[in-house]
């Protein structure tokens, strides 16, 4: 029996706004636990939630980005639970009425690209954060009223691999928007999955397990295709899968139960009192997509038109701040790619050696460019270029000229006529090796070509020199 | 007789000729306060009060709150001031932040003098559930008849002349029905028009921030102050505040009031429906239109349960947050769930436990749709038909009670005419948000009671208006248990 699986995401995105979704405490990432809380945070009797702008405007772009319809009035409602990380007893979001509803993304597959439809997105808050003792527990309200948004796809995905490339063109979307860093390994990008499994051409879904705790992309895929295998072998078995809780163990590689679902929760969702009705003029809304920072498709878009490869492409803009400092860069040099290569090998070869970032790298933009610019202008070799960056890198005052003086690295002569002249001007003081380069003997042009770096004082372009040397023997 | 006793305006001249200072008055508020009988008060802040006090040195002629005593009712958060909500959930707690009101009165130099008692977390309308127990009626020495709630100390501390005015909170008629029994002013303005941040929740769609005072003026250069856009209160309206006393003395001639037929026609009481009468016949005197008008049976019998289930709801989820990790007595308890249900259990009254179970039944999925909600849509019914009278009609005028304060041991909510109707009618107000004034009327066997006058959204100053018309006809101005008056009309 073949099986077909049914995928569906609910991310959360922490924003990185600068102060909380409903109160004005900064945005809760210190690592002091308890130092970024106001009143509210904690649910002081009489504090009120006011809505934060900059979250809004996030939610527009984000649901812009997926193609959503953007509601023109915002809605709040209280999801009640007790729980003792939820401070209020209640969590703001948005049940009824979701900022965006009816979007999509589309997905690199195999064949080319899919569509993954996107049910809503909405603005909530994030609770605060618990660490759990042997007999007691810790609570960290820094993380309690931090802007969320939540993503959540209808059940188009039907492997691992589209699960993960979804989530990451979330990511993709969400970090070039400005409105999250969206690492998952640091908890500000949440992905819980739900699976299912039915033979194909069936239209009822099987029964529904939910995997939590997936901590990065690569294990969303794993943890997915794990899932699937396992289902597939209880259905085969005879046995049935169970409506449960489960979570992905990385050292194991597999899913293990946290808990068995009974009845959903009810949350008694009602609306929010204390928060009426938002208007959003379409100024606003129209404002907030204009100003959203370049996504990263149109990024990529833009890049593969100015020669880069693909693969170039997909390394540059898998760090924002590395895609930044190469646009810095990008209008300063002729050709884009070769300010890629410094920054694909060399750059990143320095940043990895020192266990450093690109915000760390002792040089700017500019810099580089200027470096790149003695090979693409200046008759330099990619080589001398990197022993140039290399001696910048380690004197970060030092300028790239200072650097060329010191390493004494002298322009190439790559011009034949000049190159011929050292060449006749060689052959003639030594008939001898020509004699010998006939009779077969390959070390003699090896030979003639050092008798030509010798000569130029290593001005000339040895790759040119051998050509230009063959073709000269050739001819006698 | 003491300047405590004078009505506000002439205790602010002898401010500001410095006859009286307010460190004095704040001593005699303090004196009075420490002498009363009538279990009116949570916290009296003897040192805040009397350093404050001191620093009041320099009278401001054109802040007529200068130096003036008050109380707020513990439902407000005051920073370092414990603040109980009068229950044991909250025996304990500190705030650290002031409400705004608070900050408001601060910042024109009233001067807080403590707390007072309310009905618990201001669920309730007897002044009896507090967890300090009952609040009375200074009206009544005998201490046999309630002042009525939730604002019960508020009430009583204004009404037995300790302060001139007093701050309350009004969700279904907290502020305004005391007032009816403690022969006072009792205001609450639109839904809006008053921050209530710093405000403990009830219902935060039907909550407002209400007053007492002694008479009109009073009530109406309170709101200058209090009012106003309040970036932490989301709701608070932008519209710019007025100058709420200056129609004061604008005759009331042409004005329209809608007179509510049915909460008349449902009282039994002969003698104060009479009265009240005549009052109507005071002011079409004045050159006022009286209209009765039919608000809808079924819709005013609908009131009290439209109220439950909405108040209810809202409530169960704002006094979530007293779980006993953050607030409440911690009791102990193996997990979490037997943390919270251990504070809880202890914290709170049956009665408020019975009004939890009420909200959250009907918050239940499966119940939502025929309570919760049904009630929502009741509500929008209620509050187009309000708008719809008030169209044609500055005012809905009515009795603001059935009767005096009733007897404690009478006190009951069977599902009478009388109950249902007129012991209700008043959280229109709140349903609607609309600006509501209850005014002394008049007296039987010596106790107080009140009409209610509703105005348009924010045409607070037509109310003060007609209000101060009102006082006039009755001549019930400064009245309070210290100095009883007669009726004049």
């Amino acid at each position: 029996m073949n099986f077909e699986a049914v995928i569906g995401l609910e991310i959360h995105v922490e924003m990185r706004t600068k102060s909380k979704m409903f109160s004005a405490a900064p945005d809760g990432f210190s690592h002091d636990p308890n130092t970024e809380i106001a009143p509210l945070d904690m649910a002081f009797p009489g504090t009120m939630p006011v809505v934060n702008k900059q979250a809004v405007i996030n939610a527009v772009r984000v649901a812009n980005a997926l193609h959503m319809t953007i509601d023109h009035t915002l809605y709040f409602d209280r999801k009640n639970y007790f729980y003792s990380d939820l401070p209020k007893g209640f969590q703001i979001t948005q049940q009824a009425r979701p900022i965006g509803k009816d979007g999509y993304v589309m997905i690199k597959v195999p064949s080319g690209e899919k569509k993954i439809r996107i049910e809503r997105i909405h603005m909530e808050e994030d609770t605060c954060k618990q660490e759990h003792f042997m007999d007691y527990t810790l609570l960290d309200y820094n993380r309690a009223g931090v802007p969320l948004v939540e993503i959540v796809s209808l059940p188009d995905i039907r492997n691992g691999t589209e699960a993960m490339e979804y989530a990451e063109a979330i990511r993709n979307i969400v970090v070039y928007s400005g409105t999250s860093d969206g690492k998952m390994e640091e908890g500000s990008l949440r992905c819980d999955t739900n699976v299912s499994i039915r033979p194909c051409g069936q239209e009822a879904f099987g029964t529904k397990v939910e995997i939590k705790n997936i901590n990065s992309f690569k294990n969303i895929e794993a943890a997915i295709d794990y899932e699937i295998a396992r289902q597939s072998r209880l259905i085969l078995s005879g046995e049935a899968v169970v409506q449960e809780t489960r979570r992905y163990d990385e050292a194991s590689g597999k899913t293990v139960r946290m808990r068995l679902k009974s009845d959903a929760v009810d949350y008694k969702y009602f609306c929010e009192p204390n928060i009426t009705p938002i208007k959003l003029s379409d100024e606003f809304i129209d404002e907030a997509i204009k100003t959203c920072p370049e996504l990263y498709e149109a990024k990529e878009k833009r890049y593969l038109s100015a020669g880069l490869a693909q693969s170039d492409a997909d390394i540059l803009l898998s760090d924002p701040k590395m895609a930044a400092y190469f646009e810095e860069g990008m209008p300063l040099v002729k050709n884009a790619k070769d300010l890629a290569n410094f920054l694909i090998v060399e750059i990143n070869g320095y940043l990895n050696k020192e266990a450093k970032t690109i915000s760390e790298l002792p040089l700017k933009p500019a810099t580089l460019a200027t470096i790149v610019l003695m090979q693409e202008t200046g008759g330099l070799s990619h080589k001398q270029c990197a022993d140039i960056l290399a001696k910048v890198l380690s004197n970060p005052q030092m300028s790239p000229e200072k650097a060329k003086e010191e390493l004494h690295i002298v322009a190439q002569v790559s011009d034949s006529g000049a190159i011929m002249g050292f060449i006749n001007e060689v052959l003639a003081a030594n008939p001898q090796s020509i004699v010998d380069f006939k009779g077969g003997k390959d070390r003699a042009f090896g030979f003639l070509v050092g008798q030509v770096m010798k000569a130029s004082h290593g001005k000339v372009n040895p790759a040119e020199v051998s050509r230009l040397l063959k073709e000269e023997l050739d001819k006698r | 007789m003491n300047y405590i006793d004078l009505p506000l305006q002439e205790l602010h001249e002898a401010l500001v000729a410095k006859k009286v200072t307010p460190l004095e008055l704040t001593e005699e508020a303090l004196k009075r306060a420490h002498a009363d009988q009538n279990n009116a008060f949570e916290y009296l802040d003897d040192e805040g009060a009397i350093t404050f006090a001191k620093t009041l040195t320099e009278p401001e002629k054109d802040n007529p709150l200068w130096g003036i005593p008050y109380f707020a009712k513990d439902n407000f958060s005051t920073k370092g001031i414990p603040t109980t909500a009068s229950s044991n959930i909250l025996v304990g707690y500190v705030p650290v932040f002031d409400a705004t009101v608070i900050s408001k009165l601060k910042a024109a130099k009233a001067v807080m003098i403590g707390k007072t008692t309310l009905d618990e977390l201001a669920m309730g309308g007897t002044g009896t559930t507090g967890h300090l127990g009952k609040t009375f009626n200074p009206y009544d020495p005998k201490h046999e008849r309630m002042i009525g709630g939730s604002s019960c100390g508020s009430a009583a501390a204004v009404s037995a002349s300790i302060v001139p005015f007093a701050l309350g909170s009004d969700t279904g008629d907290s502020v305004r029905k005391p007032a009816s029994y403690a022969g006072l002013i009792g205001m609450k303005p639109t839904w809006g028009r008053i921050s209530r941040y710093g405000l403990f929740p009830f219902a935060p769609s039907l909550d407002h921030v209400g007053y007492f005072s002694r008479d009109v003026y009073t009530s109406a250069v309170l709101l200058d102050v209090l009012a106003g856009r309040d970036p932490h209160d989301s709701t608070s309206s932008m519209k710019e505040v007025e100058h709420y006393e200056a129609d004061l003395k604008k005759p009331v001639k042409g004005l329209k009031i809608a007179v509510l037929k049915m909460v008349t026609d449902s009282i039994k009481d002969e003698e104060i429906k009479k009265h009240f009468y005549s009052s109507l016949e005071g002011l079409k005197k004045e050159g006022v239109e009286v209209d009765f008008v039919e608000f809808g049976k079924d819709l005013l019998e609908s009131l009290y349960a439209t109220y439950i289930v909405i108040s209810c709801a809202e409530a169960t989820s704002n006094d979530a947050n007293l779980d006993g990790i953050k607030f409440g007595p911690y009791k102990g308890g193996k997990t979490y769930q037997e943390v919270m249900y251990n504070a809880r259990t202890a914290g709170f009254s049956e009665l408020i436990k019975r009004r939890f179970v009420i909200g959250s039944y009907c918050l239940m999925r499966e119940n939502q749709e025929e309570l919760f909600l049904r009630a929502q849509r009741n509500r929008a019914k209620i509050v187009e038909r309000t708008n719809e009278i008030l169209e044609d009609h500055d005012f809905i005028l009515a009795l603001a009670a059935p009767s005096i304060a009733p007897l404690f041991a009478q006190a009951s909510d069977k599902l009478s005419d009388e109950y249902l109707i007129a012991d209700n009618h008043l959280c229109l107000g709140n349903f609607a948000g609309l600006p509501s004034i209850t005014l002394p009327l008049g007296y039987k066997s010596g106790m107080p009671y009140g009409v209610n006058f509703m105005g348009r959204a924010f045409e607070e100053k037509k109310l003060f208006q007609i209000s101060q018309a009102f006082e006039t006809l009755t001549g019930l101005a400064e009245t309070s248990a210290l100095a009883p008056k007669e009726a004049k009309l």
